[in-house]
């Protein structure tokens, strides 16, 4: 090593001679611009795993958060302050930063980068490129509305991306998974296999999945454009599509930097518990005399009293008025105990199994399709319960009994929508709660949330999507201005 | 040509021997200054008409053999030449006069070239070593200011080894580096700055490299301002450069001259935020009771609790069945009274001397400090050891070494948001806590885990009251933030002088930091240890996976010059030089951050080591770069008498970091001076106008970027969350991302051009004398990496754009209002006014945004001065009044952003005032900027615990002062919808609410010395002492809305992005006494 070091010196000594004579070494002495550090080019298969992972860190955690809040599953703990200002419905531009840059620079910019790769072979992985970045622009719209796309992504060629109408994205969600089953219905490519964080590469589950996500987008505007949900619906019909036949998800490890990211948050935040049971979930369940609810929720510590079996719980924003209570945990098995590193190992859930008959059941239900919509939802509230380590057993005593499983008693096409939202929005409970709260700004269901007790809306007021980010604000000259967190968005008809 | 000059060589050469044989007798005397009687040590006495001579040793005596009736030629530096007819005599004693006409005054410019000041066509004002460290401060940076006008210097904590940045005439870049060039005996050395922790958020100062020069061992500063002065430096210099010559020995002295210098500095702090004292902890339980219903929370760092009483109560944990009491009341002083009394000694030793041929100067300096935080945590070491020596060879070869080894140990706390953020979890005491009583870590009550009183140990348990923050000796015991530096700065010149008018100097520098730096976060969990009165739960636990980590940072630098100057009288009025040169230089860094597993950390407790990560290691950072840069450059100087002075430059650089097709870059320079007062020297206004010179200057410099800028590249996935992060490898699978900058293939060369007129006056023999710039820089293609849309798929781009304007005015003034044999007073001041403006940024595009945190963005837009806050922030109806919500009283944001002012001053100034009476001597320097603007985290984040002063008062029954909510399309006045102010503070202010003035004066520093007579020290071993009381950034008075922190504070230190206080280590006033004492 020292040697070396000397013989550089000596190098660079006689190379400064040469240059003092002239400039005959000079170019070659210049010319020593390539990075060594960084490579200039990527394979496909290894963005890939880059956009799961983006989508897992969404979906998993900063959505989740604000998710599971807003459908009052959880609630701010007394104990901590992290999620004060979800609870209170007003949150600064910068809050959401950085799930924007994750959306954009990390999912959609990745995603982009494999499509447009012009190297051979890459069908299989081009479609799950399609089919991620459909999946990113709708989570991304439902939260924010009007979002840029056709600028988007495109690096100076569009220095300031203009914004889309929510409409427009839609549409070209439903484009981008269309491009996507094709590519996946190539007959010859290469699977990109274990670099699949999701399906190891499996190419049929893919196109199910594309499938159940389309179902999932046309339902979505199913209230805004009834006659164009119907339609897109009933052309996924013709094509016998398969859907999801189990969750389609990415598995975490215990790995440092490999866990479940809402588990890897709470660590970061030194193990802080910030998120308790909230009342309006815990009593919904409760009046089900549903069991779930004690797979979802933990027991309150046996400190308090001897027979400390109960699952305590707060009103939604009411850590102020509850100082010191001491109130049940999600569990880990929905990821959300900061001291139980079982939280970890925690699946992100993308689109779940369960949610997949939900969705299949409301489409025949509204006659988008055909089939056996008591028979489909029947599966949804089933696969829910075995997700949650109960049995088809527990879930049929459940289904004949809990007043909000009664899709027999429903009459009206309201009525069964009412019950299969509602119990999708049970399924939903820890794991998908960006999605269950989209739901409920979709179709009002269920009708048992209420306001935070914290909010800072004025009264009756309820978020109904995010704000953009004030990365946005500060730099992007198409900015459209901030659209107020009380205005809905654009398929939602409710209010 | 070669053999006329050869011919007069030889003449020159017999005339001198043959006087060798005329009648010749021996002359000694000495030679002293009038202004204050002591002997003037080198002066020159020389033969009239011949090179013979000699030079006064260190007592000012000298002798000489001369033939009778000859005449002797008497001169130094900045006196006026005696010349005296040797008559009878044996003894002849001279005393100088100081040149009142300043005309022999030198300043060392470019490239360590010596040149007369009045030549100069450049304003080039110097700082001599006295004014540097009278006022005590560890920087030399720091130490500049309010001496020279147009210099903009900001000095974060103004503890020893905090950052101090340096800014000429405003900056001249929008994103890049807008520092002055740092310059040590030719060499221009490394100034850069690496704020330890992620981002300015977390940030741990460990100061710039600057700091690493002694401010002891130097002699004088030059600042060159303009592109005009520094253009032979190149890119690095359009931004100026501090020419900084060290000291070196003297020819000739009798004896080795031994100095020792010693300051002993006390700190204490200096500001700290305006408090309310009415409300203690906890908050409300319901607004709308009558009266209002408290909740008082023990674990609460809040103070939005019940108005105090003054009734003795209950605080924090019931341990062991008891639980404390204090009064219920304001602990008025509990922020200040948890900082101590910084010490810093530094002390300097120095050996100087000479021969007839040789010189040297060895300066040793320690520098121990121990910061204004409790314990040892806040501590910075620097030992240095310099070395200069020239010799002249008899061949005509001379010879020259300066070297400078440092070795500097550094512990900071952070600050930021984090909790290792000491003076975060400091801010967050509600104000009836007794912060400072709860030191004692082993007190149940105050420490992390602990024994009870039956013998069994709670080490998992802690008893400190608060839930939310950690007791801030704790986290000074256990969050450690440390760096190594060691550093060697050296260059050897060789002169080769083969003919009289030929001048070959070669000089080849290395500067070499190592920069070895170690973060220390404890592994803990703790549970509460009140089990019983129900006020804390298990869920109030305190955890921490811990980590260590190691950053290493290597700069290698060198530099090659090679200067040829040749020079011509063309007859007795008209002389001239022309020199051409070439220089190299060749940047290298390596990086590495290597972490134990973040979210595994450690395994071990207490053992900190990368082997002992719990998971894999993170290797957050391993870069390494290489620069290199040629330049060829020529420098062509014309004089007519001593009234007219011409100078061009030019040079050309080739850089690897640019594309090829753009690296090489040309840029010229021209600048003149004409000394008018010298035609008026016969006139009766030489009465009063003493000195007069007018100058002018233009010229461009050109500029490369960093390396590997121009290709897009790809990295190691890490996808972010707010606090955690999903890393790759994921299980066996690797995974690449997009990376952040977009690269840009067709890079130009920056190029800053500017303008400069002005002029130097002294009126009545000198006695007042004034000095006016009026400059303009234009940069234009600026290089920039611009964060841009999120949405584009980047976070950065990087582009040639934009042109950036500064214009502005500098005035220096000095007088002396009384000047007698015992008392002179002096008096100085300086004035600087820039104006920075954005001319044009991309095609289309008027608005780029810089930089930003906290909701907060800095932008450039065109027809704004650079760095203007742009943020979301209270909406305000037309006649000014805050928009509130009718439904809750809180004021409305704003739709977008809106511009919110900028961190650069409107103007700033210095007065400064020096009296002497006998042998003591008072210093006094003020200093002051107007109008920029500073958002403040220290405001936000006590505006949210309801600490600040401004969460006093009413907090409900009253409407939001001067506020409108809009009814039926009109703005009507609020007098009815009340708020809570608790909601308001804590429910997210807007961050455009916490941009508050940044003007404020500081009495920047003062010296009280007294310098003992020989008479005095007759019988003492010493030849000088002097003790002294002096010192720096001692009283501070802001703005009337900053009620918050010294806007010098910064988060980036020396960083581009400035104007941040993100409740970052506060400053500190320095006082102490020094005792100089030479041997």
């Amino acid at each position: 090593m020292r040697t070396n070091n000397i013989f550089n010196h000596k190098k660079l000594m006689f190379l400064f001679l040469i240059g003092s004579i002239g400039f005959t070494g000079c170019k070659k002495f210049l010319d020593i611009n390539q990075n060594p550090n960084n490579p200039d080019s990527a394979d496909p298969s290894l963005l890939l795993p880059t956009v799961q992972a983006a989508d897992g860190q969404i979906v998993g955690n900063a959505f989740q958060v604000l998710g599971n809040i807003y459908a009052e599953y959880w609630t701010q703990s007394p104990s901590a302050s992290q999620y004060k200002v979800v609870e209170q419905y007003v949150q600064a531009n910068s809050y959401y930063d950085r799930v924007w840059n994750t959306i954009y620079r990390n999912a959609l910019v990745n995603a982009q980068l494999i499509i447009n790769n012009k190297g051979a072979g890459l069908e299989y992985t081009k479609g799950m490129a399609y089919v991620l970045k459909a999946y990113t622009y709708q989570v991304a719209t439902d939260a924010f509305g009007d979002i840029p796309l056709t600028q988007a992504l495109q690096g100076n060629a569009y220095g300031s991306p203009k914004y889309d109408t929510q409409q427009a994205v839609y549409d070209s969600v439903f484009n981008y998974i269309d491009k996507g089953i094709a590519l996946l219905n190539t007959k010859t490519s290469v699977s990109p296999g274990n670099q699949d964080l999701i399906f190891k590469g499996d190419v049929s589950k893919w196109i199910a999945f594309a499938n159940t996500l389309k179902l999932r987008a046309y339902l979505r505007i199913s209230y805004k454009d009834a006659a164009k949900a119907k339609a897109g619906i009933a052309a996924l019909y013709q094509t016998n599509p398969t859907f999801v036949a189990q969750d389609a998800a990415i598995q975490y490890s215990t790995v440092g930097g490999n866990e479940n990211p809402f588990y890897n948050e709470m660590v970061g935040l030194g193990k802080t518990q910030n998120v308790v049971a909230s009342g309006t979930a815990v009593l919904a369940l409760k009046s089900n005399n549903d069991p779930r609810l004690r797979k979802l929720y933990n027991k309150v510590p046996s400190d308090n009293t001897p027979a400390g079996d109960t699952i305590a719980y707060i009103l939604q924003g009411t850590y102020q008025q509850n100082p010191t209570k001491k109130v049940s945990f999600p569990t880990p098995l929905v990821a959300g105990d900061a001291n139980d590193p079982a939280s970890a190992t925690v699946p992100v859930k993308l689109i779940s199994l369960s949610e997949s008959y939900f969705l299949q059941a409301e489409a025949v239900a509204r006659g988008f399709a055909v089939g056996d919509a008591t028979a489909l939802f029947k599966s949804g509230v089933t696969t829910s319960f075995t997700a949650t380590g109960l049995t088809a057993a527990d879930a049929n005593t459940y289904l004949a009994s809990a007043p909000d499983a009664n899709i027999a008693g429903a009459v009206s096409l309201e009525d069964k929508i009412k019950i299969i939202i509602t119990q999708k929005y049970y399924a939903m409970n820890g794991l998908q709660g960006f999605e269950a709260w989209t739901e409920y700004r979709r179709t009002g269901y269920p009708t048992f949330l209420v306001v935070s007790k914290a909010s800072l809306l004025g009264a009756g007021l309820m978020p109904q999507r995010f704000i953009y980010p004030n990365s946005e604000v500060t730099t992007n000259l198409s900015y459209p201005g901030t659209v107020p967190v009380t205005t809905p968005l654009w398929w939602d008809t409710t209010n | 040509m070669k053999h006329k000059l050869l011919r007069i060589f030889m003449v020159c050469f017999f005339c001198s021997a043959s006087m060798a044989f005329a009648q010749n007798k021996t002359i000694t005397g000495t030679v002293t200054a009038r202004e204050d009687g002591l002997p003037i040590p080198g002066a020159t006495v020389k033969l009239q008409g011949t090179t013979t001579g000699a030079q006064t040793n260190a007592n000012g005596k000298y002798s000489l053999s001369v033939p009778a009736g000859s005449k002797l030629a008497f001169s130094f530096i900045g006196y006026t030449t005696q010349i005296i007819t040797v008559g009878a005599q044996t003894t002849i004693d001279v005393t100088l006069v100081s040149d009142a006409k300043a005309l022999s005054e030198v300043v060392v410019t470019a490239n360590a070239i010596v040149r007369e000041k009045r030549s100069l066509g450049y304003s080039a004002p110097t700082v001599k070593a006295d004014e540097l460290t009278e006022g005590g401060s560890a920087s030399a940076i720091s130490a500049l200011t309010g001496r020279v006008a147009g210099v903009n210097i900001t000095s974060t904590s103004a503890s020893p080894g905090s950052s101090s940045r340096i800014v000429l005439r405003g900056g001249s870049s929008i994103s890049g580096n807008n520092q002055a060039l740092m310059v040590v005996d030719g060499l221009p050395i490394d100034n850069s700055s690496i704020t330890g922790g992620a981002d300015s958020r977390s940030s741990v100062d460990f100061g710039n490299r600057g700091n690493d020069i002694n401010p002891d061992d130097i002699a004088s500063i030059t600042v060159l301002k303009g592109p005009a002065a520094a253009a032979l430096y190149g890119s690095r210099a359009s931004n100026g450069a501090l020419i900084i010559t060290t000291k070196s020995g003297k020819k000739n002295t009798e004896k080795t001259s031994i100095n020792f210098n010693s300051q002993n500095t006390f700190s204490s702090i200096l500001k700290l935020p305006d408090l309310q004292n009415e409300y203690g902890q906890g908050y409300y339980d319901d607004p709308t009771a009558n009266p209002v219903t408290y909740i008082n929370d023990p674990r609460e760092n809040g103070s939005w609790g019940a108005p105090f009483t003054g009734v003795v109560q209950p605080w924090g944990q019931e341990i062991d069945g008891v639980q404390q009491t204090k009064a219920y009341s304001a602990v008025k002083n509990n922020l200040k009274d948890f900082f101590t009394t910084g010490y810093a000694a530094d002390n300097n030793l120095s050996f100087s001397g000479g021969s007839d041929k040789s010189t040297f100067f060895l300066g040793l300096n320690a520098l121990n400090s121990n910061g204004i935080l409790p314990g040892n945590s806040d501590s910075y070491n620097k030992y240095g050891v310099r070395f200069n020596g020239n010799t002249d060879f008899s061949n005509k070869f001379s010879a020259g070494i300066s070297i400078n080894y440092s070795n500097v140990s550094n512990s900071q706390a952070a600050g930021g948001q984090n909790a290792s953020s000491v003076y975060n979890n400091l801010l967050q005491t509600p104000r009836d806590i007794p912060i400072s009583q709860l030191q004692d870590l082993t007190n149940k009550y105050n420490g992390y885990g602990y024994t009870d009183a039956n013998g069994i140990a709670h080490p998992n348990s802690y008893g400190y009251y608060g839930a939310y923050v950690l007791n801030p000796y704790f986290v000074l015991q256990n969050f450690k933030n440390l760096s190594n530096v060691n550093r060697v700065t050296g260059n050897v010149n060789l002169g080769y002088k083969p003919l009289n008018w030929l001048n070959i100097t070669e000089r080849i520098g290395v500067d070499n930091i190592s920069d070895r730096r170690r973060f220390i976060t404890p592994k803990y969990n703790f549970v509460p240890a009140d089990t019983e009165s129900g006020n804390y739960s298990a869920a109030d636990r305190q955890t921490n996976v811990g980590a260590y980590q190691i950053d290493q940072y290597n700069i290698t630098e060198f530099v090659h010059d090679l200067m040829v100057t040749a020079s011509h009288k063309f007859n007795e009025d008209f002389q001239g030089s022309f020199m051409v040169g070439n220089n190299i230089r060749q940047r290298g860094t390596s990086t590495t951050q290597t972490s134990t597993n973040t979210s595994g950390g450690l395994v071990v407790p207490g053992w900190y080591n990368l082997a002992n990560s719990n998971g894999p290691v993170n290797v957050i950072t391993d870069n390494i770069s290489k620069r290199r840069l040629v330049g060829l450059y020529a420098d062509l100087n014309l004089s007519y008498k001593s009234l007219i002075f011409l100078e061009g430059t030019a040079r050309n650089d080739w850089s690897s970091t640019l594309p090829v097709q753009n690296n090489s870059f040309f840029y010229p320079s021209v600048s003149g001076s004409f000394v008018f007062s010298e035609l008026l020297k016969s006139t009766s206004l030489a009465n009063v106008l003493s000195y007069g010179k007018l100058r002018s200057s233009w010229a461009q410099v050109g500029n490369d970027t960093d390396p590997y800028q121009l290709l897009s590249t790809f990295a190691r996935t890490t996808i972010n969350g707010s606090f955690g992060s999903t890393t790759f490898p994921f299980g066996s699978v690797p995974a690449l991302q997009a990376g952040t900058t977009i690269g840009n293939i067709n890079l130009k060369p920056e190029k800053t051009s500017s303008f400069e007129i002005g002029t130097e006056l002294g009126f009545f023999n000198n006695r007042i004398s004034a000095d006016f710039s009026y400059y303009k820089n234009k940069s234009k293609n600026q290089i920039l990496t611009i964060p841009i849309p999120n949405s584009t798929g980047y976070g950065f781009a990087l582009i040639n754009a934009g042109e950036l304007q500064n214009k502005g005015v500098e005035v220096s003034l000095r007088g002396t209002v009384v000047k007698t044999e015992n008392f002179s007073w002096d008096l100085f001041a300086t004035y600087t006014k820039n104006n920075s403006e954005v001319i044009s940024l991309l095609p289309g595009i008027d608005q780029i945004s810089l930089g930003g945190f906290g909701g907060m963005g800095i932008v450039a837009a065109v027809g704004k001065p650079y760095g203007e806050f742009y943020a979301v922030t209270n909406q305000k109806d037309s006649q000014g009044r805050t928009v509130i919500n009718p439904n809750t009283g809180l004021p409305v944001a704003t739709s977008s952003a809106q511009y919110l002012g900028s961190y650069n001053p409107n103007y700033q100034a210095s007065f400064g005032t020096s009296v002497k009476f006998k042998q003591l001597s008072l210093n006094v320097l003020f200093d002051t900027k107007q109008g920029g603007k500073l958002y403040s985290r220290t405001k936000d984040i006590t505006g949210f615990n309801g600490t600040s002063a401004e969460t006093g008062g009413p907090r409900f029954g009253v409407p939001f002062p001067n506020s409108s909510y809009l009814k039926d399309g009109v703005y009507v006045p609020n007098t009815d919808v009340t708020y809570v102010k608790q909601d308001l503070y804590t429910g997210g202010v807007n961050p455009g609410v916490d941009i508050i003035d940044a003007s404020y004066v500081k009495l920047r520093s003062a010296a009280l010395s007294y310098t003992f007579t020989k008479s005095q020290l007759r019988g003492t071993p010493f030849g000088a002492l002097t003790i002294g009381l002096y010192g720096n950034n001692l009283f501070l008075w802001t703005s009337k809305e900053n009620k918050f922190v010294d806007p010098e504070v910064n988060s980036s230190g020396a960083g581009n992005a400035q104007g941040f206080d993100f409740s970052s280590q506060p400053s500190v006033r320095n006082y102490g006494i020094d005792l100089k004492v030479s041997f």
